[in-house]
């Protein structure tokens, strides 16, 4: 019953998302400067999003698991960690193929792009760290720990690298770059099924989590015999 | 349509293929972890019955 | 005061065998001088260049010293079990850490102290222009590193690896604090005081200071004990 309304909603995401690349590339007119190119950004803003979403629900679920000791929140943890990480590269990489056309380059040490590359190493630290410690309920202790650390550097991350030096155009959303309200609806528009997947994919690391668990018992029990 | 228009195509072609080539490729490891762990139950249970036959 | 008197006990402590041994300080005071002296292959050392780098050149040798002292800050506890000793004795956990950022504060302060003349001499650069700010964030940068350095320390310490991952989780972490300390140290050593814009830099180290022990407070026990 779980897993066919995961696959629901699985199936419900590719078709909005189908949907939303025919409207953008039917409906939308060309970006005046930027030509089609700049269509990308329905997919690279949305997955920054969902990236932080994701790892602002792993700190959630550190915090949970030093508060409660049940490893669900553990497995909530690195699900979503790993997810994040997935959406952070699908955005790094779909920023560095929208930077070769706008900029002539494949990378610039802008603010935005190194601070994304950080918190990418840092997350990825994290599951590093995981590989490395065998005990379960260790495991889930030390990874909480770190997932606290690293969302907390985080905001220094990007104040810092901010006032190192800027050439990303002006945030989208707020301040001072304007975006025209169809390109806005469709920014949003295309967020929801791309979190939609995210939900998904959590969900399915995290019965995976649950199941290993369950091996892990057994081949103790096993080896009890 | 001219050049540069082209391979502004070409490049917004590529920025979605990469974009969605991340997704697959965890999928794709998630399905061979899915794998993995029926192998570790299925042996593990095997080798539950032989113990309980003996 | 007993809290207080807690952590110089512990800092003591690890000072005194550090001392004594001088395993890891040996180590790493010849590993920033040998970093030093690799960066002048890598450019061209003339004073321009040098007005331009110095800062992220010494922070880089310091960060690198530091992952040795720090690696051994609570890895020299494991042999004979001294670490579960520590544990159960009556000192509290975050006086227990407090006290370990303690010392590896104090030798690496004291490896920064002996680097910057010799990189003066090297590269040619009349580092005691303004000798109060340039303490001032050496003081600053310096709490930052340990403090992040060490709870990592605790939390690798029983890892295979432990030598690698160490730097691996450690460096990204501190880039903040290491960028704020490069941005200020550049133009301190061009003899330039820190004003305008470079207040910000060096509010962002008191931030960093101050979150991150905060963290690593509440956290330790957690991290140590379970």
């Amino acid at each position: 019953m779980r897993e066919k309304t995961l696959y629901g909603l699985g199936a419900l995401a590719i078709a909005l998302l189908t949907h939303n690349i025919w409207k953008m590339l039917v409906n939308l007119p060309d970006e005046a400067f930027q030509g089609a190119i700049f269509r990308i950004i329905f997919f690279h803003v949305p997955a920054a999003f969902t990236c932080f979403t994701c790892f602002l629900v792993s700190l959630i679920a550190g915090i949970s698991y030093l508060k409660t000791r049940d490893l669900k929140w553990d497995a909530l943890g690195v699900s979503t960690t790993e997810v994040g990480l997935a959406f952070g590269a699908a955005n790094l990489l779909t920023g560095m193929i929208w930077a070769r056309i706008i900029w002539g380059i494949w990378w610039t040490w802008d603010w935005r792009l190194t601070s994304m590359l950080i918190c990418w190493l840092l997350y990825g630290g994290y599951l590093v760290l995981r590989r490395a410690i065998e005990e379960p309920t260790e495991r889930a202790r030390l990874s909480a720990v770190m997932s606290i650390l690293s969302f907390s550097v985080v905001p220094f991350v990007f104040f810092s690298i901010k006032w190192f030096r800027t050439q990303h155009p002006q945030p989208v959303l707020y301040g001072e770059g304007k975006m025209d309200s169809g390109y806005r609806a469709m920014l949003f528009g295309n967020w929801v099924p791309i979190l939609m997947i995210a939900i998904v994919l959590v969900a399915v690391r995290m019965m995976q989590e649950r199941r290993q668990r369950e091996v892990d018992a057994l081949r103790r029990s096993a080896h009890a015999f | 349509m001219n050049d540069a228009a082209a391979r502004n195509f070409e490049y917004l072609a590529y920025g979605l293929i990469t974009a969605w080539l991340v997704l697959v490729v965890y999928v794709l490891t998630l399905v061979s972890r899915e794998g993995r762990i029926r192998r570790q139950m299925e042996s593990l249970q095997r080798m539950l019955e032989d113990k309980e036959k003996h | 005061m007993l809290f207080l008197r807690q952590v110089l006990t512990i800092t003591a402590k690890d000072l005194r065998s550090e001392l004594r041994t001088k395993e890891a300080l040996n180590a790493s005071l010849a590993f920033a001088l040998v970093i030093l002296l690799l960066f002048s292959f890598a450019f061209d050392a003339n004073p321009e260049m040098m007005r331009e780098i110095s800062g992220g050149l010494l922070w880089l040798a310091f960060a690198f010293a530091g992952a040795l002292i720090l690696n051994r800050s609570f890895a020299r506890e494991l042999v004979n079990d001294c670490l579960d000793a520590l544990i159960s004795s009556p000192v509290p956990g975050a006086a227990l850490f407090l006290g370990k950022v303690l010392a590896n504060y104090v030798l690496l302060l004291g490896i920064e102290v002996v680097c910057l003349p010799i990189f003066g001499v090297f590269y040619n650069v009349r580092w005691a222009q303004q000798p109060l700010w340039l303490a001032l964030v050496l003081i600053l940068a310096t709490w930052g590193v340990c403090v992040v350095g060490t709870i990592f320390s605790a939390l690798t310490v029983n890892l295979r690896l432990r030598e690698l991952m160490l730097p691996m989780l450690v460096y990204p972490m501190l880039i903040p604090c290491l960028m704020a300390a490069m941005m200020l140290t550049t133009p301190l050593l061009a003899g330039q005081p820190i004003e305008g814009d470079l207040f910000a830099w060096l509010r962002l180290l008191v931030g960093f200071d101050i979150i991150f022990t905060s963290l690593a407070v509440v956290l330790i026990d957690t991290v140590l004990i379970g």
